[in-house]
């Protein structure tokens, strides 16, 4: 039972490492394409000032990229997937953030679009299963580390 | 009776040791760190490559146009066809039938101590503001015949900013130069203040 149970948790922790390498590299991808556009985007949720603004839209995207190419390969998965945690709860506290002030957005988390709030809801809904999503791989593979079913 | 697990049995990637979980994940955070700080150089180069080039120091889009109108204005001046100037009898026809836009590319101080009838001020000196002061008007009126002057002589403030409203997106746009002098030596009608 616990050689299965273990065996079901190693593939749910690799299903998970892919979809969300498969998530990041396309988010990444995304926001490449018009950083003049994802800067104004963060920009519009008023948090950061404005020396960062500029830093952030230009490092973003490949910092994405790069985690989820971390993802896919086991001795680097649990640094991608710990990048990936921190960068939802980002995510997650500027979207909390906004919504809260009243600011209708466009997150700019897959791309440019038009604002709306119900996108934000979903957006925010988002975070939270990418932020539990990596979260278990990477406390999976500490678990890993320490001990092993003989 | 279960044994403890063995050595061999913890990471099995590299030498047998115990591993502190603690250590493990300020080593993660390290790793997420440096990958950052690649990111961040890695973003830094490709957009010194970029064709739309962000500003490092971040510009709103309104900033980022004021400071493409300015560069508009301050590249040296390069030549315009023949066809695209006019001589004061046409200027004059122009000003007095009302039927062309025409703008003044002097300094603001110069154009209220005396301007061509109707004209508007697009100051070189001040282009981009008075572009966006000027811009429900401007805008509608693209393809309008537009006539820009300036002092006349050696000036080439009126190539620059008709130069500038060509790169805008307008499409027939001339210069008078003769400019200011020319037009007053004649004993023509002027005006004064900010208006036209």
């Amino acid at each position: 039972m616990t050689a299965r149970s273990g065996s079901f948790n190693d593939y749910a922790a690799l299903a998970l490492s892919l979809g969300l390498a498969a998530v990041f590299i396309y988010a990444g991808v995304e926001k490449m394409g018009d950083s003049l556009q994802f800067a104004d985007t963060i920009a519009a949720f008023g948090i950061l000032p404005v020396a960062l603004i500029s830093l952030l839209a230009l490092s973003l995207p490949p910092f994405e990229i790069a985690c989820g190419l971390l993802l896919l390969w086991p001795p680097t998965r649990r640094v991608g997937a710990l990048a990936i945690a921190l960068i939802s709860v980002v995510f997650f506290s500027a979207l909390l953030s906004a919504l809260a002030r009243g600011l209708t957005l466009d997150c700019g988390c897959f791309g440019i679009g038009a604002p709306s709030r119900p996108r934000m809801w979903v957006e925010l809904g988002l975070n939270v299963a990418f932020l539990l999503g990596a979260l278990y791989v990477y406390l999976r593979s500490i678990v890993g580390l320490q001990v092993r079913a003989p | 009776m279960t044994s403890a697990p063995s050595l061999d049995q913890l990471d099995p990637g590299g030498p047998a040791q115990r591993s502190n979980p603690i250590w493990s994940i300020l080593r993660d955070f390290v790793g997420v760190v440096m990958v950052a700080l690649g990111s961040l150089a890695v973003g830094l180069v490709m957009n010194r490559f970029s064709s739309g080039t962000l500003p490092i120091v971040y510009q709103t889009p309104e900033q980022r146009f004021d400071a493409e109108l300015t560069t508009l204005v301050t590249t040296p001046p390069f030549k315009i066809a023949p066809a695209a100037t006019v001589g004061l009898p046409e200027f004059r026809s122009a000003v007095e039938t009302k039927s062309t836009l025409i703008l003044d590319a002097r300094p603001s101080v110069f154009f209220e101590q005396g301007h061509v009838p109707g004209a508007l001020n697009l100051a070189r000196d001040d282009f981009a503001r008075d572009y966006r002061h000027l811009a429900p008007v401007l805008q509608p009126a693209t393809d309008k015949p537009t006539i820009v002057y300036c002092s006349g002589g050696d000036c080439h403030d009126s190539r620059l900013v008709a130069n500038a409203l060509l790169s805008l997106g307008f499409s027939n746009v001339r210069v008078f130069t003769g400019g200011w002098e020319e037009w007053s030596k004649a004993g023509l009608p002027v005006s004064k203040g900010s208006g036209p």
